[in-house]
């Protein structure tokens, strides 16, 4: 095991990925620059500031969708026939791979797209005192919101990472349709229990009962409850895709 | 070094490919892998290298089953792909990015072996040829120093002053400690280079034999009359070589073409010869 869980090794492979995705990485962040550069000004135009919900709406329409796409970014080498031979032939184990994909997708790509969507705030912002009344003031970044869609983003973002291991071609699309899969088949089943106690046992009593059930569902969950589901079906989810690239064959 | 056993594979919904293949690799040698086109030659290598999984029988590098691709194994494997791409960053990148995965990798050997074959490393990757970017990618497999280097189809590619310069490269890159597995079906252009020859057929060994053994049980050249019973394979296109039954000739060169016809046309006759010991007179 010690040979094959070297934090040295984790930082080379991540290093790799970085110089072999720094194209990829530099267009990606010139469009999604602009688009925010953009977004941030629309807020802007009405009283001169950028409040933190105001940050966080503009900034989680990208956040989400970029680091999905890095997502499947990162795992592109495994799948073409011309250079998947040389990335599984390295010498990384799977558990490095697994762990270094998902630090720079995740922590990495949080600390990064955060600091660039404050940057480019910040400039929309000098950009506003320049072209209109706009005061200069710091770009508000941490709120409860920011949070909550970076929690949201780390609880969903495993799931991309085994869609971007586990096939091979229209990878996006059939990850898309497996968690909608996923989803209306949890659903379904839900309406099913949810049957089956209202009818049986009369859990629920009020006439919104579609509604009570999912209040009664939220209220199980503290925000540490969250936290620990998140914990435990991301490492869950991550296990699945270490035992994936294990299996996979160039 | 390397050990197969019973090893079977097939693709799925494909026919077999190897069928009961058992080898050795042992460390000093350089290995030519001969057959035809989709004999399984690559599949051999990849499997090997830890790339594709067999369907039964066990592949072992260094006591490792390579289709658990251990660190500890994969560190002493380098595979030079027939079918490559290589990254559109410059030469120096690609060994900086790459190089340290490798423990006994050679900055030294590498930018050596770059100048030897007239690249910079400034160079970006994606404005070299398909020639030269073998060159770098062969120059970063030797440089790693693994003790077992995979080469498959090294010299598709290359023009032919490089097809020499790749031999005098792989020539002294070999020593004790190193096996060198070459997989190809231009025979000709591993002349001179290797020292034991593997030929696969229908998706079986057909010969695995050292090369001095075979010279010791095998003739090539232009038979005299009187050698005309001892012809097992001859062949128009050769000037009228042909191979022999060795009896008490000199040694020769092996015609590696030859040999590699003779084996695929006659293959029990080349066996019975070289499974023949021979003193003084045929048996």
């Amino acid at each position: 095991m010690a040979q094959e869980f070297s934090i040295k090794r984790i930082g080379g492979f991540i290093y790799r990925d970085i110089v072999l995705l720094k194209s990829t990485i530099i267009t990606g962040l010139s469009v999604t620059g602009g688009l925010l550069f953009i977004g941030f000004l629309f807020n802007l135009r009405e009283d001169y500031h950028l409040t933190p919900n105001e940050f966080v709406s503009v900034f989680f329409k990208f956040y989400i969708p970029v680091g999905l796409l890095l997502c499947f970014t990162i795992f592109k080498e495994a799948h073409s026939q011309k250079t998947n031979q040389f990335y599984f032939s390295l010498p990384v184990s799977s558990y490095e791979r697994i762990a270094a994909a998902w630090f720079t997708t995740s922590i990495i790509y949080t600390v990064v797209f955060t600091t660039f969507g404050f940057l480019v705030g910040q400039f929309a912002i000098v950009t506003g005192i320049v072209v209109s009344q706009a005061n200069f003031h710091v770009v508000p970044i941490f709120s409860e919101n920011y949070w909550k869609v970076v929690a949201f983003y780390f609880l969903i973002q495993p799931t991309f990472l085994l869609g971007a291991v586990t096939f091979s071609k229209n990878r996006i699309g059939k990850t898309l349709l497996s968690i909608l899969l996923i989803v209306f088949g949890l659903v379904v089943y839900n309406f099913i229990l949810f049957g089956v106690l209202n009818i049986g046992y009369e859990v629920f009593s009020g006439e919104k009962l579609a509604s009570d059930a999912f209040d009664l569902t939220s209220n199980d969950f503290s925000g540490i409850g969250s936290w620990f589901w998140i914990i435990v079906l991301g490492i869950g989810i991550l296990l699945a895709t270490y035992y994936k690239i294990t299996e996979k064959e160039a | 070094m390397v050990e197969i056993n019973n090893l079977q594979f097939h693709y799925p919904k494909s026919r077999t490919i190897l069928d009961n293949v058992s080898l050795d690799f042992t460390p000093g040698n350089i290995y030519g892998l001969f057959g035809k086109n989709g004999e399984g030659k690559s599949t051999l290598m990849k499997i090997i290298a830890g790339l594709l999984f067999p369907t039964a029988g066990n592949c072992y590098v260094l006591n490792e089953i390579t289709s658990k691709r251990k660190v500890k194994s994969l560190k002493d494997i380098f595979i030079v792909s027939e079918d490559f791409e290589l990254p559109s960053i410059k030469i120096s990148t690609y060994e900086k990015i790459n190089a340290p995965f490798y423990p006994k990798f050679s900055k030294n050997q590498f930018y050596d072996l770059i100048k030897e074959f007239k690249l910079s490393p400034d160079q970006k990757i994606s404005t070299l040829s398909f020639g030269q970017k073998k060159k770098v990618f062969i120059a970063f497999g030797i440089a790693t120093n693994t003790k077992l280097l995979l080469m498959d189809e090294p010299t598709n590619g290359l023009d032919i002053p490089s097809k020499s310069q790749f031999r005098k490269i792989m020539a002294s890159a070999v020593d004790q400690g190193k096996c060198i597995i070459i997989s190809t079906h231009q025979v000709r252009d591993l002349h001179s280079l290797i020292n034991h020859v593997i030929i696969l057929d229908q998706s079986k060994v057909v010969i695995d034999k050292p090369l001095s053994f075979i010279s010791e049980h095998l003739w090539f050249g232009k038979p005299k009359h009187h050698d005309q019973d001892a012809v097992i394979y001859s062949e128009m296109t050769f000037g009228g070589k042909a191979v022999l039954y060795k009896q008490d000739k000199d040694e020769t060169d092996i015609d590696l073409e030859l040999l590699f016809n003779a084996v695929l046309s006659e293959p029990e006759q080349i066996n019975n010869a070289l499974n023949t010991a021979y003193h003084g007179a045929r048996i």
